[in-house]
This record gives C-alpha cells, structure tokens and sequence, in this order.
C-alpha cells in the first residue's frame, strides 16, 4: 500500500468515528439537566420568559428535530451560534484554537527536553540510586493536582525569583505569548514527563540490552557512542509514538490549566459552554476535539512508519 | 534496600513540595489616601466570569451590566447609600396628573460619545425599545402607558397607573440612553459595540479574554473621566486573581475569596475595600415537600440556623445575620422585621408543635463551595432536632434550574437588587404570581401579605409605604418561608494607587471618579 | 489536568512488563518494587483501616470556633474551615479514595477484559463494531466525557462510578485485545483450537490466565487515575458528597486557601503522591513478577 492509499484510507476511516462522536455529544449535552435559559435569563427568569428564550433558540422542537437541523447546519459549515455570546460557535472555537496549539506545542517540547536526558541517565543507571530518584521524583507531579502544581509555579515564578513569568494571560505576540506560555506548558510538562521518562527509559533499556548493542560493544564502541548511535535512534521512534498517544491527554489536559492560568483556549471555552449548557459552542469544541485527536494519531503512525523501516503501512 | 531508597527520595520530595507551598503565604503593609485626582493611566479590573452581552435591556448578568453602565447612563441614577436615585443625564422632574404623569427635563450639553447631542427624541426611542423586550428588561416598565417629547429637552411619561417604584424604574441600567434608531445600525450590531453618554466609550473586545472602553472625549461631567482607558479581564482561579493583583498586573481584584480579605487588607500595595451591598443569602424551602409546608417546621429550621456560626466560618466575620428578606440597603427595609435568629431551644419548640416532632429526612442541593459548608454546619445543628439532611451536590446551572422548577426540597440563593426600590425583589419573593416566580420558588402563600404589596405599590406617600413594608416584613419573618441567612458586602482588592473607587449597594461603579496615583 | 489518559497508562504498563531487570525473580519478597510499593500501600490501608484507632475526632466533628488552627496536640495537622480535624479527615478520607477507587476500578476492568478477549479471539465484525467503539471513547477527551457524564448522572460516588466506567474500559479492550491477538498464534492456542475445545473453554480456561496479567498490573495504575479523576471533579465543584470526607474534595476546598492556609490543601496532596508512588511501584513489582519466562 502506497503512503497516499493509506492516508486516503484512514481519512475514510475517520469519518464514522467523528461522526459518531457528532451523535454521543449531542445527546447526551442535550439530557444534561440544567437549562441555558435560565441560566442566561438569571434569578429573574419567569416561566414566560424562558419559554420564549428557548423557542428563539429553537429548545422547544423535539430533540430529533434539534439534531436534524444540527446535521443540516454542520453540512453547510455552519456551526450555530453560541447561546450565552451570541456569535458564531465556529468562530469562537477557531479564534480560540491557537492557544489551545501553543499550549500542547510548547508542553511537547518541554517534557521531551526534560525527559530525554533524565530517561538516557536513568537508562544507563539502572536500578543504581540515580536511577530511583529519576524515576521517584517526577511521580510528585503526577500526585498534585495541575491546579495546585500551576498556582505553586505562578506564585514562585511569577511574584518571586525575579518575576520572569506574567502570572496568567496569553500575552501579546510571538515572544509574549512564549513567555505567558512557559509557565503553563511547565505545568502541563511536569505531569507528562513521569510516564514519558517511564516509557523512554524502559525502550532505552530493551535497545541496550539488545543483540545489535551487545555486538556493538563488543566491538569496543564507548557506551557514550552506543547510547548515541544505536539506542537514541529507537528512542526517537518510541517517543513518537509515545507523543502520539499523549496528544489525547493534552488535548484534555489543558481544560483545567487553562482555567488556572486564564488562557483564553478551547479547553476554557470547553468548560465554561459546559456550565453554561452552551450547547453549540459544545457541540463544536467538541468537534474539533476529536477531528485532532483523530489526526494527530494519523500524523504519528505515518511518522513512525516513516522513521522505522521496519513498521509498514497496512 | 532499594525500598529504603526510594522511600527517602519520596520523603524528600514531599519535604520540596511542602517547602514551596509554605512560601505561599506572605508579606503585610497598609496604604496612604492620596488628595487632588489626576489624569492618565489604565487600569485593568479581572473578574471570575466574563461578560455575555452588552445589550443592556436584556442581559441579566452582573459582569455585563457594570460595564454597560460605564457606557450607556441613565436619567437618573441611584444615591451612593442605595436608597434613592438623584438628577443625572435629567436635571429635575414634575409629577402631575394625580401621580401618573412624570414630565422630566434633561440635561443641556450632553452628547453621545460619537458626538451627536442627545434629544428627547433619543430618550424617547431608548425607553420604547427598553420597554418592548420581553425577553429582557421590559416587565419593569409596564407601567408606561406612553412616551411624548414635546420638545429636545422635554420628555413625558404618561403611566397607566399611579406607580411608586417609577423613579428607580427610570434609573435602572435598561433604561439607559443609547442614540435614536441605534445610530442608524441594526439593534444586533449596535451592541456588539455600543454607543451612549457615558464616561467611557468602546474599544475593543476579545471574546473569552477581555474586553477594553476608553474615555469618551465628549463626556458631559467636565474634566472627567480621569483614567485614558479600562480593560476587564476574564480570571477564573480566585488565586490567580490574587497573585495577578499582587504582581501588579491587574489593579482590582472583583471578589476575592472571604478567607483571603484579612490577608489582602494586610498586604503592601493592596487596598481591600468592602461595600455594603444589597446581597441577602437564603435557604430555600420547598413548601410542595409536605413537611416544609407546615409553618413550624420552616420556623424550626430558621430557628436551628447558627448565623453567626456561619458568617464566622464561611464569610470570615465579613458578613451581618440577614433578619428580614430585604437588604438595610433597600428603601423600607425593617430593621425590627423579627427574623428568627439561632436559638435550639425554639427550634426543638417549634418542631414539637409541628406536624413532625420526631423530625423527618430532606434533601438539600448544593453547589459552590460556600454552600456545601453552610449545608455541612446546618446539617450538624439539626441532626439533633432529628431533621436529618443529605446533599445533592450538583453544578450551578442545575441547582439552579431544579430552584426554578421548584425540583427540590431544600436549596440556597441569593439576591442583590437591581433598583433601588424594594417593589422589585417584594413582588417576586412573596406573591406567587409576581413575575410568575412562585414567591422565589417556594410556593409561599399569604394572601395577607400579597394584599399588603399591592397597596405599597401604589402608595406614593413615603411614610404610608414605609409602613406597609414594615407589616409585610414582620408577617414575612413569622412565616419564616425562606431561611433568611446573611447580608454580605461586595469584595474588591485593589491597587492603593487606585483613588476614587467606589462599589455602589446595587453593585455598579461609577470609573469617571476614579483615577491612578 | 492531573490524571494521565487510559492509553498514556497502557504505555505505562507495557513498558514496565518490557522493561528488564537483572536478578531475582519470582520470589515477591526479592523483588523490591514490590515490597516497597506493598509497604506503602499496606500504610496507606492499615491507616484507613484503624483509622478510629489513630485519630482523636471523628472526621464529620465540627467546632466553629476552631476553625483553621495551626497544628496542635490535640490537632497534628490543625483543623479545616469548620473546624474539622484534618489528620481524621486524612486519614478517613483514605477509606473512601480507596473504596471509590477500587469500585472505579473493577467494573471497567471486567467490561474492558470481556470486550477485548472476545474483539481479539473472534476478530471480523466482533473487532469492527468494538474498535468503533474504541476509537469514539479515545477521540473524546477524557475528562470531557466524564464531566458531561457527570453533569447527565448528577455527582456523588455511584455516578462517579458509571462515568469513570463508561470511559474507562477503554483502556482494558486495547490491553486485552493486543494481548489476545499475539497469543492467538502461539502454540498452546493452536493446540487447543486443533483439540477441539468449546469456545468459551478456550477462552476463559486458557486464554484468560494469559492474558489477564497486562490487565492487573494497569489496574494499579489506574486506581491513581481515578483518584486524581477524582480530584479534577472535586475542583470543578463535582466530587464526592459533602460531608465524606475524601482527598478530592480536601484538595478542591484547599484549594481557595493556597495563598492563606496552604496546609489544607498540601496535606491530602501529599496523602495522593504517597499512594500513587505505592501503586506505581506495585505495578512495576507485578510486571517483574508476573513476566513470562
């Protein structure tokens, strides 16, 4: 199978899934007690008022009618309108869909530049004191919650030590926003990098303990140069992987950073339309959700396939 | 071995994350009043929700309101105690034809800030558009019969009935002036960016993040407003509100936590101000649950209430125990209305007469943080009593809509006042039909005290009304149909560079007085 | 957002089973990971167990005119916003974070066990219809579906339960079936399938034993997920009911204390690092033990 039969395949294949995530989220935000009308309307919301709110929303037609019309809307592009704002769902979540991008770029990059090193030493380390606290240590940032990991950080980086970091705020900019940035990404690298450095250390140990490295350092080959040439090399296929299979995580990681660190990003637009019952602006974070969940799997499998000869596309 | 090792390497890590925590807490100064205003400078003020619309005639929230009102002003607005509204974009008034007839007579000089003049041809248009949504605002004005401009400065408002309340009516932030015919715009695109008088006029918004007003050069206060520009922005975490404050990276803090004010009224740079507010919290009973319809098992539990309790615990002192269901900042408030305060041995009387002397079970929905730990000490008082409590712990959005549908037994909520009238918040408490509320969804009825509030409605003498509402107070308490709770102050933390900053009890804030020195 | 996906603990579990390790084997009491993650975890349920024997209040003991006191003899860790000693709330709150943990935990693990041993042995449609299903659950963010489950069910424990289900035997089926898929070719399957054997023989008499062991050791992780699941629900206000007490809810009322009283919510912090670090160590020490020659 060629690279673009395969593309060309799971594209096809996405389809259902996407669509069935369509189905499942639009029911059950639907059976969801809790009224948006009344939720927009306030204390003050008479019985007469909330019913003409939820008819000029449409909320008064059967349920089947409502998903009917949703499907209808969504095959012309168009999302609805957010019932607290009152603007364009899609546009809302577009607007919103480079931060949430910023965020999951940046923790990438952070919990690769932190994990890489501390899984090579404890590789190399194994089961030495080195090694336990490389594996012990990080677990502390798995344990807290983001929440209080974000406002420790905020509060050490942001008021003390200098002040290198805003406390909150996307910023303005390329270089404001890397810097209001930084502090969230930590947060979101800090509870990856346990299981990142898990996962690379054990690949690293399977490709050292190999018959290619053995016959390498038997060929009188440093172990600096055998970690190099030979184990790093996996390393890398196995952190594309492992990246890939993340990127679910970071996608719903950043609801609640983004709520700690005011980032105005999906994952906040996710959790307020949620309370708000805000149910095209869910409809359509949701959507957008899964459609990159979906490709970004598609994305690392096609990077795997393409680094490791071994691996074909099938 | 290995374990030993790794249980050190824990024990250390714990002590790091311990070590960082405790560096949480910190620092103590106090600020000086700085004398003559200055101009310049921005401020940015961050908020736990953000603002949904600017369409003032039909937003009910809070975060859109007090912005709107710093664009679009009203006739006349409230006093800075609450209690009763003075001349504002109108110099005076005439009452006539038996009390149906306000003729007012507006302000010379004023302009919208796109620099059209203001007419009465704009008052005119405003008050009508108010008035026909009926999705919004409009029920407040349904006493207008009509609108007549005899002349630019000229405005008569010609009422169906003699209606006391009219006046703070007029002054409520829907009635605002905005230009005739929405300055030639569709009613949707004017308020995405408004227009009116106010000190300050719109910039920009991002939607989800902040949104910015800046001076409006033609403000008819002259000299005024002091500061360039106001920016809102959105800040969910209470903690980062206050780290964000502390960092001087907002300069006013809406809402911080009760349990961090002491700490805030402490800290360099910071001034923790509280406002009197007409916030007043309730414990909601649902008289369709058999035992909360009987008058001595809601007095019992009213009784069993340890207010002070809770404004210790869950307001940290910063609170008064709520005596009648209207605010001290409201018009007519009774101060001797006898709400049942804490005391077990009425309340065990009280349950004995009742229908239930060995007490009975009830659900109570809970929400926020605060109302779980007034549900948890209120459990534990009247357990005693043998009412035992268990919790429905659900998200706002339905509590709230399980209240309005009248889908629980026991619940809480709260009101601040929206005019400084208590005809508004009286109507809806106590009359089932009032607005069709069903007496804040409690189903109470007296047909008594809904007698009582429509003489007061249309009582024009002040202290006839006065007495009126001291009646309708007093049967209110002895009823005891809601729990009345607690009156609470807003909370701001600000920067003490901020002068001139001042919450009003209906919760808006006039910012052309304030400025940065 | 705290608690790691379903597939991040899958990696988890297959790299710790990978992962080789020098020495003894098959003896548990030879096998650190094992002991250690036992000693911590037998504290953690001991505590929870004599939890009356060592503490001096009961949990629910409310005084308030004591509220948010320092530490103390007669409270170690001070007392909560209504004065509540929070070394009892602690140490009961581990009875009720084990419990809901472990109930999370079981019924998942059977659904996710049951649908990818029958998804792997009988393949075609069977594997198409469930993948389907699969790929739904792993395409939605995991804490959005529990959330939005949790706002349809309403919160409290039992529905705690039902949403971490829904979106947890996802995890399980993934194990399950790639464990099924790599047996199905190995002799003793081929040997029984030639034998004649009933289906249901071959599968719960000799496949099961074999492949059921990726599924334990991910269960310990998994018992963490949950309770930082747990956690995240109690911050966005849809935890456990008041007035249990469990650590979700300490850390999520702490919370809003972190700049005044920040032991309230550093204390029961520490309490889900101590038993996370527990079981993570258990489930290293089971992959060590359980390996196959």
């Amino acid at each position: 199978m060629t690279l673009g039969q395969y593309v060309g395949r799971r594209l096809l294949q996405m389809i259902p899934v996407v669509f069935g995530v369509t189905v499942l989220v639009f029911f059950m935000i639907h059976l969801v007690p809790g009224d948006p009308a009344r939720t927009v309307l306030g204390i003050q919301a008479t019985p007469a008022r909330v019913a003409l709110v939820r008819h000029s929303w449409g909320l008064d037609k059967p349920l089947y009618v409502q998903y009917w019309k949703f499907m209808g809307r969504i095959a012309h592009g168009n999302l609805g309108d957010s019932l607290f704002y009152g603007v364009s769902a899609g546009h809302l979540v577009l607007e919103r869909l480079p931060v949430t991008l910023w965020l999951i770029v940046l923790s990438t990059i952070l919990a690769v530049a932190i994990s890489v090193p501390l899984a090579a030493i404890a590789a190399v380390k194994a089961d030495r004191p080195t090694d336990h606290v490389i594996r012990a240590v990080p677990l502390v940032g798995l344990g807290f919650p983001p929440f209080f990991l974000g406002i420790v950080l905020l509060l050490l980086f942001g008021l003390h030590f200098g002040r290198p970091f805003p406390v909150g705020g996307y910023g303005n900019g390329f270089f404001g926003h890397l810097r209001s940035m930084f502090l969230p990404a930590l947060t979101v690298a800090l509870v990856l990098t346990p299981i990142l450095i898990r996962s690379l250390r054990a690949s690293l140990l399977e490709v050292l303990e190999s018959e290619y490295v053995t016959t390498a350092r038997s060929k009188g080959l440093s172990e600096k140069r055998v970690l190099r040439k030979h184990a790093l090399r996996n390393a890398v296929i196995s952190m594309v992987s492992v990246l890939g299979v993340n990127i679910g995580f970071l996608v719903g990681g950043t609801l609640v950073i983004e709520q700690v660190f005011a980032l105005p990003g999906i994952g906040q637009l996710m959790i307020n339309s949620i309370f708000q019952r805000d149910f095209p602006v869910v409809q359509a974070v949701t959507l957008v959700f899964a459609i990159m969940v979906v490709l970004v799997y598609l994305f690392t499998d096609i990077a795997h396939a393409l680094l490791d000869p071994r691996v074909r596309f099938d | 071995m290995k374990a030993r090792r790794t249980l050190l390497v824990l024990a250390l890590a714990l002590v790091a994350a311990a070590g960082a925590a405790a560096a949480l807490a910190s620092s103590n100064g106090s600020s000086k009043q700085a004398a003559t205003p200055q101009h310049g400078g921005s401020i940015t003020i961050a908020r736990q929700e953000d603002s949904q619309s600017f369409d003032k005639t039909n937003v009910f929230q809070n975060e859109s309101i007090w912005l709107a009102e710093q664009i679009m002003e009203p006739l006349y607005t409230v006093t800075a105690d609450g209690r009763s509204e003075k001349p504002w974009l109108a110099t005076s008034y005439k009452l006539t034809n038996g009390g149906k007839t306000y003729t007012f007579t507006l302000r010379k000089g004023v302009k919208f800030s796109n620099g059209q003049p203001m007419t009465s041809a704009d008052v005119k248009f405003s008050i009508d558009d108010a008035r026909a949504q009926s999705k919004g605002w409009g029920y407040l004005d349904a006493a207008i019969k009509n609108i007549t401009t005899p002349n630019p400065d000229t405005v008569v408002f010609n009422l169906k009935y003699k209606w006391a309340p009219f006046l703070a009516d007029i002054a409520l932030f829907a009635n605002g002036i905005i230009p005739k015919n929405f300055a030639g715009q569709t009613r949707k695109a004017f308020y995405t960016h408004p227009i009116g008088t106010g000190p300050f006029m719109w910039d920009k918004r991002v939607v989800g993040q902040s949104v910015t007003f800046k001076k409006n050069p033609n403000y008819w206060q002259k000299g005024k407003p002091y500061l360039d520009s106001v920016t809102w922005t959105y800040v969910s975490d209470t903690n980062t509100r206050e780290l964000q404050l502390r960092g001087n990276q907002i300069q006013v803090d809406e809402f911080p936590p009760f349990n961090s004010i002491q700490k805030l009224q402490n800290t360099q740079g910071v001034t923790m101000t509280l406002f009197p507010s007409t916030r007043t919290d309730y414990l909601e009973m649902n008289e369709n649950y058999a035992p909360l319809a009987d008058v001595h098992v809601r007095r019992a539990i009213s009784y069993a209430i340890d207010r002070q309790g809770i404004i210790k615990s869950v307001l940290f002192g910063h609170g008064v125990a709520a005596n009648s269901f209207l605010p001290p900042q409201v018009p007519y408030y009774y101060k001797n209305s006898g709400g049942l305060q804490f005391n077990i041995a009425q309340a065990k009387a009280e349950l004995a007469k009742s229908k239930y002397p060995k007490g009975f079970k009830v659900e109570m929905q809970v929400g926020t943080q605060d109302e779980k730990s007034i549900g948890q000490i209120m459990q534990n008082e009247l357990k005693p009593l043998g009412i035992d409590i268990s919790f429905k712990q659900l998200d706002t959005a339905t509590e709230f809509t399980n209240i309005q549908k009248l889908n629980y037994q026991l619940g809480f909520s709260y009101w601040t006042m929206d005019i400084a009238d208590p005809d508004e918040l009286v109507a809806f408490a106590i009359d089932p039909k009032g607005g069709g509320a069903h007496s804040f969804f409690t189903d109470y009825n007296n047909p008594k005290v809904i007698d009582l509030s429509h003489q007061a409605e249309k009582e024009t003498v002040p202290a006839k009304r006065a007495a009126l509402y001291a009646q309708i107070q007093k049967i209110a308490a002895q009823d005891a149909f809601m729990g009345f709770l607690f009156y609470s102050p807003f909370r701001y933390a600000y920067s003490s560079k901020l002068h001139g900053f001042f919450v009003y009890p209906l919760g808006n804030y006039h910012l052309e007085d304030a400025w940065l020195g | 957002m705290s608690a790691i996906s379903g597939t991040q603990a899958e990696l988890l579990v297959h790299d710790s089973v990978v992962e080789h390790r020098r020495g003894f084997r098959h003896r548990w009491y030879r096998t650190p990971s094992f002991v250690a993650g036992l000693t911590i975890l037998g504290i953690v349920v001991l505590a929870a167990l004599a939890a009356p024997l060592i503490t001096q209040h009961g949990p629910n003991d409310q005084d308030l005119l004591h509220t948010l006191q320092g530490s103390s003899s007669s409270h170690w860790l001070g007392t909560d916003d209504l004065g509540r000693d929070v070394w009892s709330r602690l140490v009961y709150g581990a009875r009720a974070d084990l419990h809901i943990a472990f109930l999370a935990v079981v019924l998942p693990f059977i659904i996710g066990t049951l649908v990818g041993l029958l998804a792997g042995y009988y393949g075609g449609l069977t594997d198409t219809f469930a993948s389907f299903f699969v790929n739904i659950v792993v395409a939605f963010p995991f804490y959005v579906l529990v959330i939005a489950l949790v706002f349809a069910l309403g919160s409290g424990s039992r529905n705690i339960y039902i949403a971490i289900t829904i979106v947890g035997w996802v995890s399980y089926t993934r194990i399950i079936r790639g464990e099924v898929l790599v047996a199905k070719r190995k002799d003793y399957m081929l040997a029984a399938k030639s034998g004649g054997l009933s289906d249901f023989r071959i599968l719960f008499r000799h496949l099961l034993p074999n492949v059921i062991t990726q599924s334990v050791i991910y269960a310990c992780s998994d018992i963490v997920l949950d309770i930082l699941a747990i956690v995240t629900l109690g911050y966005l206000g849809l935890g456990v009911q008041p007035p249990t007490p469990d650590w979700g809810n300490m850390i999520a009322s702490g919370q809003t204390y972190l700049t005044t009283h920040w032991q309230l919510a550093t204390f029961p912090g520490i309490a889900v690092v101590f038993t996370a670090l527990g079981l993570a160590l258990l489930a290293d020490g089971l992959a060590d033990l359980l390996r196959p020659e």
